[in-house]
């Protein structure tokens, strides 16, 4: 019984993980650089659902979209401004450093923390409830009405994301970038708008994911950490780049992080995944479904 | 009646200066203005510092001279802390420091002031260890760990309660609490079995650690963590049925429930909520207290809570010393704040010569046990189990 209820909280648990890293293995597949501010995305979709229904009286539903939105923007204006320079000297087959990416990207993340400290305030906002229903009873497992809502529109817009990648134009534009920068700008793709989609991609993920779990998790201003420091684990053991990737590890990362918390010992809760981390590098460097190599 | 009009004397009836020409008193003040730290709490306590020196300087300052507060975030950090304080002393020159409020960075603090020589006001660390170094620069206003489990131990005796599960977080607050609430339960209530959980104050999910408790409910959870981890708790204890619930209390052991955004972030998980605070708006105040809550309310159309006093607090005693030192000279303030004697917002306030967890401590500090017995209750309205003047009767809580 105890099982089956950690299981089942441990794969809802891993699809909200889900959710937050897909945005980063995007970037990372597409621009090639750690986006250490994406924390920060969630953080903003967090805030913008919760101000806007609680503040500007949306209604839940359509604070959701203005979350998600907020998330996307704030990304588009990072990448308009700060990441352009990085990969306008991009005109060589080498691969790019991205020691400028980690630095501005984490110099971002610290901005917008402290920035949300000062302009909003440091208390916790809890936002409304997508459902006003406080309990579902599945039998083996108790959850709540919002965690089954925010699980339905996450499964949706994955969905609806790996659909985008894999059968739009668009999408084939952005796994063409991933595959060669300077091999799809020569093709007549236009990398920059590639890039623009990427990342706006990703930062709506980030919001979205933020704004459905801030009736859980509330939002405040070092909300995107923990959920960040997730989504790099997910990323590196599904293999950088992978969408595939990020969901097996994912929602492996949730089950694992379950059982071990019930099992063995809260405390070392988030060990349990870098220990699996550690073992991925190991035995298979790549990530489960990441590439050995890409060379041209 | 001589220790009111003592206070009285300090807080009202100094004459008002219009101008002070004087260069300030400069008093460091370390608390939490960026995160990781709970900056809630140190707005609320750099508040409470703010509105006594306004009152403090309006009545002529002390020694003649204004009190000007030099602040230092320390991110809620140890290493912040230390060398902020390092800073404070080396470049700012001040005569004390006080305003902290998270007791792992005390810990830091307190080796540099030791250190120094300068003397250090505690606003609100709780660990015990804190006192325990036995440092002489170092005087307590805040509630001590010991303090606050010993009173929970006598409610949870009272109240019969056989199983309890706690989860502290993992900071010296946390785990000391925890280890002391155990120790005096098995000194006051030898019956009660009491097992504890540390978990991560940075963690937003807590749901493998509470699933177990579902299948096997205790009578009551105990909550040791600061927010927002306190409220995620709470709200997923509430989720999956478990606390508060028929068959289990939940017992704030944090004092966290009279704070600001309280309400809007437990909601439903906060009603049947037993909590143990160091402000009540029924508390009897002294005048001094009366001045600063009327202060805070008119600032910000808002109750106080604990730490705007506690803050008050902390900056009269400074004040009251150095005003009986009549000297600005680091051993002098120490040797004036070693015969404190002063009324402060909740009661007269001195230091015990004591050892251990009692060391330089404030002992007096009065205190209240509540229940809220409806979502969104204002604190007046909540129903009081004890307090100064209302013996512990538990027959008043209403039970899930």
């Amino acid at each position: 019984m105890l099982f089956l209820d950690l299981t089942i909280n441990g794969l809802l648990t891993g699809t909200f993980y889900v959710l937050i890293a897909i945005g980063l293995t995007l970037v990372f597949g597409v621009l090639k650089v750690v986006n250490f501010a994406h924390g920060e995305f969630y953080m903003a979709g967090a805030y913008a659902y919760v101000l806007l229904a609680l503040r500007a009286g949306w209604s839940p539903w359509a604070a959701l979209g203005g979350a998600c939105a907020a998330g996307a923007v704030l990304a588009m204006v990072t990448e308009r401004l700060l990441m352009r320079p990085l990969y306008a000297t991009y005109t060589t087959w080498k691969v790019p450093k991205d020691e400028y990416a980690v630095l501005v990207t984490f110099g971002l993340s610290l901005f917008l923390m402290n920035l949300a400290t000062q302009v909003i305030g440091p208390q916790s906002y809890r936002g409304p409830s997508l459902v006003q229903i406080p309990r579902v009873d599945l039998g083996v497992a108790l959850i709540s009405g919002q965690r089954l809502a925010a699980l339905g529109v996450a499964a949706l817009v994955l969905a609806g994301t790996v659909a985008f990648i894999r059968w739009t134009p668009w999408g084939r534009e952005i796994q063409a970038v991933a595959q060669n920068r300077f091999g799809a700008s020569l093709a007549g793709i236009d990398t920059g708008r590639a890039s623009l989609v990427v990342f706006a991609l990703g930062g709506g993920l980030a919001g979205l994911a933020g704004a459905l779990l801030a009736p859980l998790y509330q939002a405040y201003p070092q909300v995107g950490a923990l959920p960040a420091a997730k989504a790099f684990v997910i990323v590196v053991l599904g293999g950088m780049g992978s969408v595939v990737g990020s969901i097996v590890g994912g929602l492996l990362l949730g089950v694992l992080e379950a059982w071990g918390a019930a099992y063995v010992s809260y405390a070392y809760q988030h060990v349990f995944g870098f220990l699996l981390l550690i073992l991925v590098l190991l035995l298979r460097p790549w990530g489960l479904f990441g590439e050995r190599a890409r060379e041209v | 009646m001589a220790v009111l009009g003592a206070a009285v004397a300090l807080a009202l009836a100094i004459p008002q200066v219009a101008g002070l020409a004087e260069e300030p008193v400069a008093i460091g003040v370390l608390v939490t203005q960026s995160p990781p730290g709970s900056v809630i709490q140190g707005t609320q306590v750099l508040d409470g510092l703010n509105i006594a020196a306004a009152m403090i300087n309006h009545r002529g300052g002390v020694l003649g001279r204004p009190l000007k507060l030099v602040v230092e975030d320390t991110s809620g950090l140890p290493e912040k802390g230390r060398s902020g304080a390092e800073k404070l002393i080396t470049r700012d020159h001040v005569v004390a420091i006080t305003g902290e409020h998270q007791s792992s960075v005390c810990l830091a603090e307190i080796e540099v002031v030791h250190r120094y020589g300068v003397p250090y006001v505690n606003t609100n660390c709780w660990a015990d260890a804190v006192r325990e170094k036995g440092y002489p620069e170092v005087f307590n206003t805040s509630p001590w760990n010991s303090l606050v489990s010993e009173a929970m131990a006598r409610v949870i005796k009272d109240m019969g309660v056989r199983r309890i599960v706690a989860f502290a977080e993992n900071t010296d607050y946390g785990i000391g609490q925890a280890k002391v609430l155990e120790q005096k339960l098995k000194e006051l209530s030898p019956g009660t079995a009491f097992t504890y959980q540390v978990v991560d104050r940075t963690a937003s999910d807590f749901t493998p650690t509470i699933l177990p408790l579902r299948t096997n409910p205790p009578d009551m959870v105990v909550t040791i963590l600061l927010p927002p981890a306190g409220y995620l708790l709470m709200n997923q204890l509430y989720e999956q049925g478990i606390a508060p619930a028929p068959r289990t209390w939940l017992f704030d052991g944090s004092g966290i429930s009279d704070y600001p955004d309280f309400w809007d972030n437990v909601k439903a998980a906060g009603k049947y909520l037993i909590s143990l605070g160091f402000y009540h708006p029924r508390m009897k105040l002294t005048p001094f207290g009366v001045q600063v809550r009327d202060a805070y309310v008119r600032q910000t159309k808002h109750e106080p809570g604990r730490l705007i006093f506690q803050a008050a607090d902390s900056l009269l005693v400074l004040a009251d010393a150095l005003r009986r030192a009549g000297s600005t000279d680091h051993a002098a303030v120490i040797r004036a704040l070693s015969t404190t004697r002063v009324l402060g917002t909740r009661g007269t306030i001195t230091f015990t010569k004591g050892h251990g967890a009692t060391f330089q401590q404030w002992t007096g500090i009065p205190y209240v046990v509540y229940q809220f017995t409806d979502v969104r209750q204002a604190l007046e309205e909540t129903r009081l189990i004890a307090g100064p003047g209302v013996a512990l009767d538990v027959h008043r809580l209403l039970k899930p």
